[in-house]
């Protein structure tokens, strides 16, 4: 084995990965500084912490120390203030809390589309997916393995063959700004990955587990409901995750189907956010892009390991 | 594995999922092919006019060599970071003596994924590429102001601008497929080469870049097929500008059908990309298949 390294190399190998981390999380530093900032402060001085943040650090050391000198504060038209030091207290607080304020007030209506169109798109595919993967894995009849393959051959079509089709068949169902444009086709193409994890895990299953179940008199669906579901949890988690992070990240078609606006989820909103007044106003922007990454990041801390097989479970069986 | 009674049952239980494969999968890609072959508009009444939007947009549309250069450009550039930064950090990571750092790093790499691609774009296109953003700043404050710039409305620098999105370009799924390959090198392989007297740099050309081919082959697929066909990023960054500078084929045909309303003329493009993922798909499956096989004899 290579592991058994000199002391310098080793030290080596962590300055080169740490150099590398740290690059490759440095626009999301600077991201959630400028979440605390206002213009004048990114157009005067990009490299610095939130004037707010320093604020507040001073009026604290003014109360530590009985200091009661009256502090002068900058508001956000440029004029200059005054004020004793509860005031430049209050005054401070707010600033840190404007950004994240705005940015909420208008990413709310995104986030709960978001959660309905994931979280029932995830919900279609694992109903869907694992009814349909138990029947071919566990079952075989006329027809069957055709069917496998017709599901196998979605693979061939890319995205960009089906976009504008996909968009001509939405509008032509009436289905444009509603939830359904987007958890339909979501449902449609997840559903064909699911099956292929799910028919492998079920394939796997043990025959005499079925058999002694059998003999003790349970029917199909008795089968799949106390033998299948129980067994395959974190199955279920895997494409649950999987599928999450498939329809969260989506940009564009949920750009396409809402063509006046009212469904948007994530992406698209925020898109639409950076392109309307709201973006004039660069802190309310740093603190979408920040709010919109919370509820991934929540996930991702919460199941860790689940969330790497979500992520992986595509490529690995390639 | 039990053969059912009834087939009709089975067929009851799939019907769910195949009706919404048929109509959601199946019909666009039929369209997609059907709709290339008309001049049609929303809205508007279907004219078929054979193969001429195909033979348009090869003889007569202004943008289609200059958008399939840039597309080979992005695409070869990002093969060429994505098949080696991360894989050099994936071997840096597995170097590591201790679990505890190899798991840490790993998730480090990782995190950035809960970010939002569009808001990971729009950071890149208005934080670090603006005028008074991260990269100009940084010039100034070396006191390099003449090499400040304009990154993405400079025809000239736009689409290199556009390549070096993600820098480092160490993606934390890369980092995740090639350390899974790393580590399904069996010691033994390992301690023969070390024994045979190969080691670092000769044993990770020679040894391990071998044995995570299909780890390699897998990233430098989705690579090129998510090149052909991705164009969100350059929507989101420079829609394309300045000028043509960073248009590629799949924003044309975004730009046809949702701008122009040429619903039949995108599809054409839609279409023609497909048979060029579809052909280098077959080419990679045959080619490299081989290419294993007989490694796999020479063993």
């Amino acid at each position: 084995m290579s592991r058994g390294m000199s002391r310098a190399r080793l030290r080596v190998v962590h300055a080169v990965l740490i150099t590398t981390a740290a690059l490759t999380l440095l626009p999301f530093v600077f991201m959630v500084n400028n979440v605390f900032r206002d213009n004048t402060e990114f157009y005067h001085s990009f490299f610095a912490f939130p004037d707010s943040f320093k604020g507040v650090v001073t009026v604290l050391g003014q109360y530590a120390g009985g200091d009661e000198t009256r502090v002068i504060v900058r508001d956000s038209d440029g004029s200059q203030r005054d004020v004793n030091r509860s005031e430049a207290l209050g005054h401070y607080v707010d600033r840190i809390g404007t950004g994240p304020q705005r940015a909420w007030d208008v990413l709310r209506q995104y986030m709960i589309n978001t959660f309905i169109v994931s979280g029932l798109s995830a919900l279609g595919v694992c109903l869907l997916g694992s009814a349909t993967a138990y029947t071919l894995a566990r079952y075989r009849f006329f027809g069957s393995r055709s069917v496998f393959l017709l599901f196998l051959a979605t693979m061939m079509f890319p995205g960009v063959l089906t976009l504008v089709p996909s968009f001509l068949l939405v509008k032509k169902l009436g289905l444009l700004n509603t939830y359904w444009s987007m958890i339909l086709p979501y449902v449609a193409a997840g559903q064909v990955f699911a099956i292929f994890v799910f028919r492998s895990f079920f394939a796997g299953l043990s025959e005499e587990l079925f058999e002694s179940a059998r003999i003790d008199g349970a029917g199909h669906w008795g089968l799949y409901w106390h033998i299948v579901l129980p067994l395959s949890r974190p199955v279920f988690s895997v494409v649950i995750i999987m599928n999450i992070l498939g329809t969260w990240n989506n940009f564009l078609w949920p750009f396409i189907v809402n063509t006046d606006g009212g469904h948007h989820v994530i992406s698209s909103g925020l898109f639409t956010l950076a392109n309307s007044a709201y973006a004039s106003n660069l802190s309310t922007m740093f603190a979408a892009y920040a709010i919109s990454s919370i509820p991934l990041l929540l996930l991702f801390v919460y199941a860790t390991k689940t969330f790497i097989r979500g992520m992986t479970a595509g490529s690995l069986k390639a | 594995m039990q053969r059912l009674q009834s087939t009709f049952v089975c067929y009851a239980i799939i019907l769910p999922s195949m009706a919404l494969l048929l109509s959601f999968v199946y019909l666009p890609v039929v369209w997609a092919f059907s709709k290339s072959l008309s001049a049609f508009e929303v809205g508007g009444r279907d004219t078929f006019v054979g193969l001429d939007n195909y033979v348009e947009y090869l003889s007569q549309d202004p943008t289609t060599f200059p958008s399939l250069l840039n597309m080979f450009l992005l695409t070869l550039f990002a093969v060429c970071v994505r098949l080696t930064f991360p894989l050099i950090v994936a071997k840096l990571i597995y170097v590591l003596p201790a679990e505890r750092w190899r798991y840490l790093y790993r998730v480090v790499f990782l995190v950035p994924i809960v970010v939002p691609g569009v808001a990971v774009q729009l950071i890149w296109a208005r934080m670090i590429y603006a005028d008074a953003g991260l990269l100009n700043e940084a010039l100034r404050a070396l006191a390099l102001q003449s090499w400040t710039h304009g990154w993405l409305s400079d025809p000239g620098t736009a689409l290199v601008a556009v390549m070096m999105v993600g820098f480092p370009f160490v993606g934390g799924f890369e980092v995740l497929v090639y350390y899974a390959g790393l580590s399904a090198i069996p010691d033994s392989v390992e301690e023969a080469a070390e024994m045979e007297g190969c080691s670092g740099l000769s044993k990770f050309l020679r040894i391990d870049i071998p044995l995570v081919m299909s780890q390699l082959k897998l990233i430098l697929m989705l690579t090129v097929i998510g090149g052909f066909q991705g164009f969100e990023g350059l929507f989101i960054m420079t829609r394309g500008g300045p000028g043509f500078a960073t248009t590629v084929p799949g924003l044309w045909m975004y730009f046809n059908a949702f701008s122009f309303q040429r619903m039949g003329y995108a599809c054409a493009i839609g279409v023609l990309l497909f048979v060029m993922i579809f052909a280098l798909t077959v080419i990679n499956i045959r080619y490299f298949r081989s290419a294993e096989e007989v490694k796999g004899e020479a063993a």
